[in-house]
């Protein structure tokens, strides 16, 4: 063997070891406390395979005092971040009629950001505030609607905090605390033995 | 050459990565109703992680290789869990639950991270499954296993153990000639407790499996203990054990009589000098009216252009007429007029005017018309995250002049309702009880949630919804003077019933209670 080849894969040999410890070992020896892993528009999530997982999304009862679970199938993505960002979409689109949706129209999501402690952050935009008609009991809804979508489908997630527009705000509408985070509740959330929580119709098949 | 330096760089990279092997790590235990049997755990690279070998034996799972390299199937009765190799997410019979890290094949064997056990083991076994990650302990089946949480304070003179038992679980304490043995009615118990480090008193803390009990072992230095035992949040009850040594012996002279005798009552703390008392009073002087919303903040809106800024402020005008005319108590508004006030600093004006009760005034909303009813409304912590609620753990260690620290429970001022949630619960059920009788109310008339008003509140503090703005029929009533004048009537009542309840001596404040003193059912209810 020629020197030059030697010393060729000497040198590769030390570029992978110190590859290996900068992305691999040093990570790996620290404390990931206070790492955060940001999603959404920064960390565009790894393509999904095409399959769907059923997650249950919330929308405002018949009478107007409960949220209702029904179920949907949405696009299934290989890690949690990307998942929640799928559910939380779904979840700020409209519902099949007759349901109605406890989120203001109009309002999208930003950003979702998650820590290694199990707390998300769900950036929305300014349209959760302006469009908002200022009841407590939908801002209850609006609220729970959200943080139960992604505590209720993502075991790993326990608790969410709302943003609006990038920033940390009291309310969305002069009721429900924002400043912490907020865990499942499901107080707000009909009881599944009454039958309110059921499986959306599938939809007509097109001839 | 170039093969021998090769594999020696691959040797050295292979023992610097902590991923690779596994040790022993310490075992879990299972807890049943009949018994209790240890479940290994090894260390990947410092992730504790089960066999899943040791888990099909002991959850009942048939363990299968799939067609597919690199994945797992488990399947118990009709359930499947399919496990993949470097995969975080694991499907439960179409389910996905994540793990904390994902699942490892090493030398022919998979291994899944310990919180498998508590995610994914529940939607499969039929029984319940419940991983206590801080003890160890995986609790099997409906069995009381309340959690006990200790936390150690020394002072001089004494040692306190505090013990955060949850849930609530019925307990006695024994003093034995060298130990004191608190015994629980339970099955089990998840223990944390803390290091006693060096000590001249206690020899030691130790859990007992049967029955199950925390033994506090003595030295022969003890002398006395006492204890309180109070209701705190979140179904929780707070055990403080104070363990005092026993008195040095003095044979010279008497010693001179103290200025002032020190309070024989066993609970004043010795070790703190006297201080003002900044209890609050024990009747009812003032009250704070909070008209919701106002000025740019309109709050809800009616279908015939009704605004709730306006209702709310000619309720609270009422209000205040009626009390201060037929009470003689202080009123504060927090607005008098259409301006526009931050939801805390409402808070701080009731704060600043040394009310004692709270109520903040509101109408509803929702999409469906037909909603209606009123609502009454307290604080709950509950829906914080754990690490939130945490904050209403005071007890820091604060430096004192001259060196030495002291120990105070120490409330954030934003949390000040922290203190008052009992009495809050109480206030809002006697309001509701009032209002009930002359509003329809909502089918869930008295509610609990996180609403921000609440907050910064030092006093018993609600929030009324008076009714529905959203439904034509309630938005009529919200602006007549009969429908006002009921719901002034109902808070009237409602002041007046708890104001009596004061008077007869039910406190504004819990202080600790005795350890063998029963509070009333209604004030260990805790949102």
């Amino acid at each position: 063997m020629k020197p030059n080849h030697l010393i060729f894969g000497a040198g590769v040999m030390l570029a992978s070891g110190g590859i290996w410890l900068l992305f691999v070992a040093l990570p790996s020896w620290y404390p990931d406390e206070e790492v955060a892993i940001a999603a959404g528009e920064r960390a565009p999530s790894m393509p999904s395979d095409g399959e769907t997982v059923e997650a249950t999304l919330f929308y405002v009862s018949d009478d107007g005092m409960r949220l209702v679970g029904i179920k949907q199938p949405l696009e299934q993505q290989p890690e949690t971040a990307a998942q929640a960002r799928v559910i939380i979409e779904a979840q700020l689109t409209d519902p099949p009629q007759p349901l109605l949706s406890p989120i203001p129209t109009g309002t999208e999501l930003r950003a979702f950001y998650l820590t290694n402690r199990g707390e998300a952050f769900v950036d929305l935009s300014e349209e959760v505030t302006l469009n908002h008609s200022g009841g407590s009991l939908e801002e209850l809804f609006t609220v729970y609607a959200v943080v139960n979508a992604v505590t209720a489908n993502l075991s790993s997630i326990n608790a969410v905090q709302i943003l609006v527009n990038g920033q940390e705000v009291d309310t969305l509408a002069g009721h429900v605390d924002l400043q912490r985070p907020l865990e499942l509740n499901m107080r707000w959330v009909a009881d599944p033995e009454e039958g309110a929580i059921s499986d959306v119709p599938s939809p007509e098949p097109t001839p | 050459m170039s093969h021998r330096l090769f594999s020696a760089l691959a040797f050295v990279l292979l023992a610097l990565n902590p991923a690779q092997g596994q040790t022993p790590d310490e075992p879990l235990t299972l807890v049943s109703r009949d018994a209790r049997q240890p479940l290994p755990t090894v260390s990947f690279g410092g992730l504790r992680m089960v066999a899943v070998s040791e888990l099909a034996l002991a959850f009942g799972l048939t363990v299968a290789d799939d067609q597919q390299p690199g994945r797992l199937i488990l399947t118990r009765d009709d359930q499947v869990v399919v496990l993949t190799v470097n995969e975080g997410l694991v499907s439960v019979s179409g389910r996905l639950v994540s793990l904390a890290s994902p699942p490892v094949e090493y030398e022919g064997a998979w291994y899944v991270p310990i919180d498998f056990i508590g995610r994914t083991l529940p939607l499969v076994y039929n029984e319940a499954v419940d991983l206590r990650r801080r003890s160890g302990l995986v609790v099997l089946g409906d069995i009381r296993v309340p959690q006990v949480v200790g936390r150690y304070q020394r002072t001089e003179s004494r040692q306190r153990l505090r013990l955060m038992i949850s849930p609530a679980t019925p307990h006695v304490i024994e003093e034995q000639p060298d130990q004191l043995l608190v015994q629980f009615e339970a099955d089990a118990l998840d223990l944390v407790l803390p290091d006693l480090a060096t000590n001249d008193l206690i020899a030691g803390l130790r859990g007992i499996d049967s029955p199950p009990a925390l033994a506090v072992d003595l030295r022969d230095t003890f002398g006395s203990f006492s204890a309180t035992s109070e209701a705190a949040i979140g179904g929780a009850t707070e055990l403080v054990i104070d363990i005092r040594p026993r008195p040095t012996t003095v044979r010279a002279a008497p010693p001179p009589i103290p200025a002032t005798p020190r309070p024989a009552d066993p609970a004043v703390d010795p070790d703190l000098p006297a201080l003002a008392d900044l209890a609050p009073p024990r009747t009812i002087r003032a009250i704070a009216i909070d008209p919701g919303h106002g000025g740019d903040d309109v709050g809800t809106r009616g279908p015939n252009g009704t605004l709730e800024k306006e209702v709310t402020l000619d309720v609270a005008r009422r209000l205040q007429t009626r009390i201060e005319s037929e009470l003689g108590l202080r009123v504060i508004l927090t607005r008098t007029t259409d301006s526009t006030v931050a939801l805390d600093e409402r808070a701080a004006i009731a704060n600043n005017n040394r009310a004692d009760l709270f109520i903040s005034l509101h109408t509803n909303a929702s999409v469906r018309e037909t909603a209606a009813g009123a609502e009454v409304f307290y604080l709950s912590l509950a829906e914080y995250s754990e690490e939130a609620r945490r904050t209403e753990d005071g007890g820091q260690p604060l430096p004192t002049v001259g060196g030495g620290t002291r120990t105070l429970d120490i409330v954030p001022w934003e949390m000040a309702q922290l203190q008052h949630v009992y009495d809050s619960v109480r206030w809002a059920e006697t309001v509701t009880d009032e209002l009930s009788l002359r509003l329809p109310m909502s089918p869930r008339g008295l509610q609990r949630a996180p609403f921000r008003v609440l907050v910064g509140a030092n006093m018993p503090a609600i929030v009324v919804e008076m009714g529905f703005i959203s439904n034509p029929d309630q938005e009529t009533q919200l602006t007549s003077a009969t429908f006002q004048n009921a719901i002034v009537n109902g808070l009237l009542r409602g002041i007046i019933r708890y104001r009596e309840e004061v008077a007869r001596g039910i406190p504004l404040v819990g202080p600790p209670a005795p350890a063998t003193a029963e509070r009333p059912p209604s004030q260990r209810r805790l949102p």
